[in-house]
């Protein structure tokens, strides 16, 4: 699989996809702490009133689950239908699968190169925003002070998790419908739209009776797990009906299933 | 059967029917010999692409058996020994065209000095740092054809190689398969382009509806060489002609006499004709074209 994972590696190292994305990320991240910082200054811009406390670098990893869900989740689902569905609309598809790894070594090096970019945007979030709270500190006169190390590394990790499943979305939907463009559609409407209106449905059936069902859904574990990270800068929050530990099992199970899933029909589908 | 030593694409009444019902190919029983440039020949449709996807793995027969190098199609050691560019050459429009074969090097855990040799032998070395999105469609062709050389392969299997190439692009094509071909490498080369297949290949397969019809040398289904006679009056000129090559060998058809001899009787067989008071109108060697075979064995009109 190592020749596979270089292979993947170096077609994507240049691709504008992952180039542009990373921009964006962090360009949503700047974005998010320069509004935040204004309407901090300014409190009359805001609905909620903005403290500076939470701008700082104690508090990027609370700051920058904002921009890694679901903005940075979206560009995971794009980065993955692109990903998936362009080698059909290309034809990399069978210059890949007669070269002679296999289809499923092919395709799980495709997931590990493709993770790995997961794991570079989430460090592109994290990078950006300290580098902003930074900056906001410095004007501010305030004292910096890092986050302890376990909650950047957990910060990390789950806005890899997010990132990661959502991109497997992304990945499915480009195997199974093997066009970029559809499968992107698809699954930018899935998590902008679909889901938030299954959930406001489901849950309004019997008081609420069958909400087991919404707290099984992908970017409902995925607002529970960012939403898992509080401070007292941010003021009072409402504990949140899927716990951290439950939303990390979801997201790992449907991280796994999209990408078996997935496996299943690369090995067993026709390439025409 | 033939003996696995000296063919390397052997197929057992291969089958391919998609699920819509549409029968691709219908039990074909082909088989390649090693070191030859085998022309699988067909009009568009015919179901050679099918065919090929199917020696490679990409498409898995409906029934039927096919061995290629030696293992089961799209077996990771059969691939590692064969080459292909199906259809179209499916290549990454952003990167070069050294970068997407280093791509498809890293695939085949083949050398990275490699990629720059077969740049030399398509002659692309210069033009390789441009984005293959940028490129010709000769020059994606000859990508292609590299990229189907990277691992030195036994077995090249080109899937209509001169497929959308202006006529220059396509005898430049003809001549790369050639020199591809010396040296002791196989060439299953598919094509409806029967000038192409002529001037390259020694045996050819015709598939027609799926069905391979006939399968040989170009020389055996080309037929025998000849002359074609007309003369007058025709029926003393069949007696001289029936004396000289024996009543088998001349066959009478709309006036003309089609003589099975060799074309240089031609002097002899005048000489006689006029020693012998017949007045000879027409006198020319006949040779059919594979056009002519090929029409004769798929059903299809010519010029239709």
């Amino acid at each position: 699989m190592i020749a596979t994972i270089k292979a993947e590696w170096r077609k994507n190292r240049y691709r504008p996809a992952f180039l542009v994305s990373s921009g964006i990320v962090a360009g949503i991240t700047v974005l998010l702490y320069g509004v935040s910082w204004y309407q901090a200054l300014n409190p009359g811009t805001a609905r909620q009133p903005m403290s500076l406390l939470t701008l700082y670098p104690d508090q990027i990893v609370n700051n920058v689950m904002g921009a890694g869900f679901p903005l940075g989740a979206a560009i995971a689902i794009v980065l993955g239908a692109l990903i998936a569905g362009s080698e059909y609309t290309w034809g990399t598809m069978k210059t890949s699968l007669t070269q002679g790894p296999g289809r499923l070594t092919t395709w799980f090096g495709r997931v590990v190169a493709f993770e790995a970019w997961m794991g570079i945007l989430t460090v592109i979030l994290f990078v950006v925003g300290a580098a902003s709270s930074v900056v906001v500190a410095s004007f501010q006169g305030h004292v910096i002070t890092a986050p302890a190390l376990v909650d950047i590394a957990k910060g990390l990790g789950t806005i890899w998790l997010v990132f990661a499943v959502n991109g497997a979305i992304g990945l499915a939907l480009g195997t199974v419908i093997r066009s970029s463009a559809a499968a992107l559609g698809v699954g930018l409407i899935y998590v902008l739209a679909v889901e938030v209106i299954a959930v406001r449905f489901i849950d309004s059936i019997s008081n609420g009776a069958y909400k087991w069902i919404s707290d099984l859904l992908v970017n409902q574990n995925a607002t529970a797990l960012t939403q898992s990270f509080t401070s007292a800068a941010f003021g009072p929050s409402s504990a949140p009906t899927i716990s951290a530990q439950q939303a990390v099992l979801v997201l790992f199970a449907y991280f796994g299933g999209l990408v078996i899933v997935a496996a299943a029909l690369i090995r067993q589908r026709d390439v025409t | 059967m033939e003996n696995t030593d000296t063919t390397i694409v052997e197929t057992h009444s291969l089958t391919k029917r998609y699920g819509s019902g549409v029968l691709a190919v219908d039990s074909v029983d082909m088989s390649v010999r090693r070191g030859e440039v085998y022309g699988f020949l067909g009009p568009n449709g015919a179901g050679k692409t099918t065919t090929l996807r199917m020696l490679v793995g990409l498409i898995r027969p409906t029934s039927g058996t096919a061995t290629v190098a030696g293992h089961a199609p799209g077996s990771p050691a059969g691939l590692a020994r064969i080459g292909a560019l199906i259809e179209s050459p499916g290549f990454y429009p952003y990167l070069s065209g050294r970068e997407n074969l280093k791509v498809v090097a890293d695939m085949a855990s083949v050398s990275l000095q490699r990629v720059d040799e077969v740049l030399d032998m398509v002659e692309l070395t210069s033009r390789a740092g441009r984005k293959f999105g940028t490129y010709s469609t000769g020059m994606k062709q000859r990508i292609g054809v590299a990229g189907a050389l990277l691992k030195d392969p036994d077995l090249l299997i080109l899937d209509e190689p001169s497929n959308g190439l202006d006529p220059q692009g396509m005898a430049e094509m003809r001549k790369l398969i050639k020199d591809i071909a010396h040296g002791g490498r196989t060439v299953l080369l598919s094509s409806h382009l029967l000038g192409e297949v002529e001037q390259i290949c020694d045996r050819v397969g015709v598939i027609s509806g799926g069905r391979l019809v006939t399968q040989s040398t170009v020389q055996e289904l080309l037929g025998e060489k000849g002359i074609v006679v007309r003369a007058q009056p025709s029926d003393r000129a069949g007696e001289v002609l029936t004396r000289m090559f024996g009543p088998k060998a001349v066959v009478r058809e709309n006036g003309f006499f089609h003589l099975k001899t060799d074309p240089g009787q031609s002097v002899e067989i005048n000489r006689q004709l006029m020693a012998s008071g017949i007045g000879v109108s027409e006198l020319r060697p006949y040779e059919r074209s594979l056009e002519e075979v090929f029409f004769q064995l798929t059903g299809e009109k010519q010029g239709s």
